[in-house]
């Protein structure tokens, strides 16, 4: 049970990988449970948009952002999703306010992000060095 | 008088509610529910009116009006991965222009197959909101709209028409294929409409205080988007058909029947700190057996045309600014209103000013999200015209009356939780 939980605790976390370079490239770190080829941009997009709602193995997937001002996450949707952030705040109000998806859970920081992700089964979030 | 002082009761107690909310810390994240991904979420909303001629959500004239008000609860999740549960609770007061009070605003199940890749298909049932233009759907919270209020040529906000236009009973059914940054999506409705709620059915039968009922063919409603990169370049096209029989309280008249067909174009462009926007449509209303041939051409067969243009700048975090322009001419042949009017008044034998058959507005905002999860939004406009405005608060629009011009200042303060 205990392997299965471990299995399912899926952690996606962003490695700013030049932090000598303010726009250096970013390299996504990608949990032991998925191989980078299997959360290419298309599909990190689909799942931050929230329009794939599980994992190829049928876990429901859940979303963890951080605030939508955090560096971090202002950094998550420009170079790794390739948008602003307001595009993705309003995809997430849109669908709040209209019934049509689940939008992420916002937390408040990079520690309860890591926490949040751990403890969730089926979680993804993101993490800078 | 009764129905003033209830009002002004509600919106003190909105007041109360935003003011006690203030009391809860800025951050105050959605409720997680504790089982899978339900979450449940809400918005108040209190709002502000004051205009230098004819009244807009209330006695905005003198001292302005506060009877603007809207709250939403709403409460949505997965029990199984595909499958969407959410429903959505609304009160709001807009004077004359909304007496429905409490409402369901949506409560729908939602069924999503992937299609492998970034594609899927899906089918949703229930009070769904219309698919129509950019902002129908999440119009309700001030959060999902660039200022107080949006463009009224097109999502009318002051007239009966609103409820119908927002949500209505029945299923749609939607697609998206995504390859690379390029996404078509497509969805279609077809639904019971909400045309007997508000003065809807006067408003579509065009006879006052409307004594029957509509019904007949459900709503058809078809939209298709392209979108690149998430939306940085969106374009839209809608089409609403409605075709509804208005069956008279009385036996002895015989039914009636109306028509509206309503095209709408969207282009949306998504820079960095600039927004630019545009809708244009024309709505086409044909009614038979309601009016005798003598009737005015207008109230039998008449197309009327709605657009607007506008740019939103992101100057600084958390600030934008609002810059819009948006047109309303119930008559596309006769945009002055001048034909319309006189033959209205000659029908009627009521004078009918040429003012009430367009309104023209110039509106500039600003929105400030002044705390997480708080935003306050002020915009003023200048309008000409009178086209969009409710007879119910403005009962003189139909005795000859009005403001042709007129300033609206409109501040809201809202907090989400």
């Amino acid at each position: 049970m205990r392997w299965r939980r471990m299995r399912f605790c899926l952690i996606l976390a962003l490695w700013v990988a030049i932090p000598s370079a303010a726009d250096g490239p970013l390299a996504p770190y990608v949990g032991r449970e998925l191989s980078q080829a299997a959360l290419g941009h298309e599909q990190l997009r689909e799942i931050f948009f929230v329009r794939q709602s599980k994992w190829q193995d049928g876990t429901p997937i859940r979303v963890f952002v951080l605030p939508d001002s955090h560096p971090l996450h202002v950094r998550f949707a420009k170079e790794i999703l390739g948008v602003y952030p307001y595009q993705l705040r309003s995809a997430w109000d849109r669908m709040l306010f209209s019934g049509t998806g689940v939008p992420p859970t916002v937390v408040d920081g990079a520690e309860e992000m890591r926490r949040r992700v751990k403890e969730t089964r089926g979680a993804i979030g993101y993490l800078g060095e | 008088m009764q129905s003033q002082n209830k009002n002004s009761h509600r919106h003190v107690c909105a007041v109360a509610a935003i003011c006690l909310l203030s009391g809860l810390p800025p951050a105050a994240p959605a409720l997680d529910l504790g089982y899978g991904d339900w979450q449940l979420h809400g918005f108040l909303s209190q709002g502000y009116t004051y205009t230098s001629g004819n009244d807009f959500f209330g006695n905005s004239q003198g001292a302005g009006s506060l009877d603007f008000t809207e709250l939403g609860v709403n409460v949505l999740g997965h029990p199984w991965p595909n499958l969407l549960l959410a429903a959505q609770g609304l009160y709001r007061n807009a004077a004359g222009s909304d007496q429905e009070d409490f409402r369901l605003d949506y409560a729908n199940v939602d069924y999503r197959l992937p299609l492998g890749g970034a594609s899927h298909i899906g089918v949703r049932a229930g009070r769904v909101k219309n698919p129509f233009g950019l902002y129908n759907e999440g119009r309700d919270a001030v959060w999902n709209r660039p200022g107080v209020l949006l463009p009224t040529a097109i999502y009318f906000d002051a007239l009966a028409l609103r409820q119908p236009e927002i949500s209505s009973d029945g299923g749609l059914l939607y697609g998206r294929h995504a390859f690379g940054d390029h996404a078509l999506s497509a969805e279609f409705l077809v639904a019971e409409p909400l045309d007997n709620t508000g003065g809807a059915t006067e408003f579509l039968t065009g006879i006052p205080h409307a004594p029957g009922e509509l019904g007949g063919r459900p709503l058809f409603i078809g939209r298709a988007a392209y979108e690149w990169k998430e939306g940085r370049l969106r374009l839209v096209f809608t089409v609403v058909d409605l075709d509804r029989d208005f069956e008279f309280s009385s036996p002895f008249v015989p039914p009636g029947n109306v028509t509206a067909f309503f095209p709408l174009g969207s282009v949306q462009v998504n820079l960095e700190d600039w927004t630019f926007t545009g809708e244009y449509g024309h709505i086409n209303i044909e009614r038979s057996g309601l009016f005798p041939d003598s009737a005015p051409r207008v109230l039998r067969d008449n197309t009327s045309e709605a657009f607007y243009v506008q740019a939103q700048y992101r100057f600084a975090p958390r600030w934008s600014a609002l810059l819009r322009y948006d047109a309303f001419f119930a008559n596309i042949d006769d945009r002055s209103g001048r034909e319309t009017a006189a033959a209205l008044t000659a029908f009627t034998g009521v004078p009918q000013p040429r003012h009430r058959f367009f309104q023209k507005d110039i509106t500039f905002g600003l929105r400030w999200e002044f705390a997480q999860n708080w935003l306050i939004a002020a915009e003023y406009h200048n309008i000409d015209g009178t086209g969009a405005l409710s007879a119910v608060d403005n009962p003189e629009l139909n005795l000859g009356g009005g403001d042709p011009h007129w300033d609206l200042f409109a501040l809201m303060l809202s907090f989400r939780f």
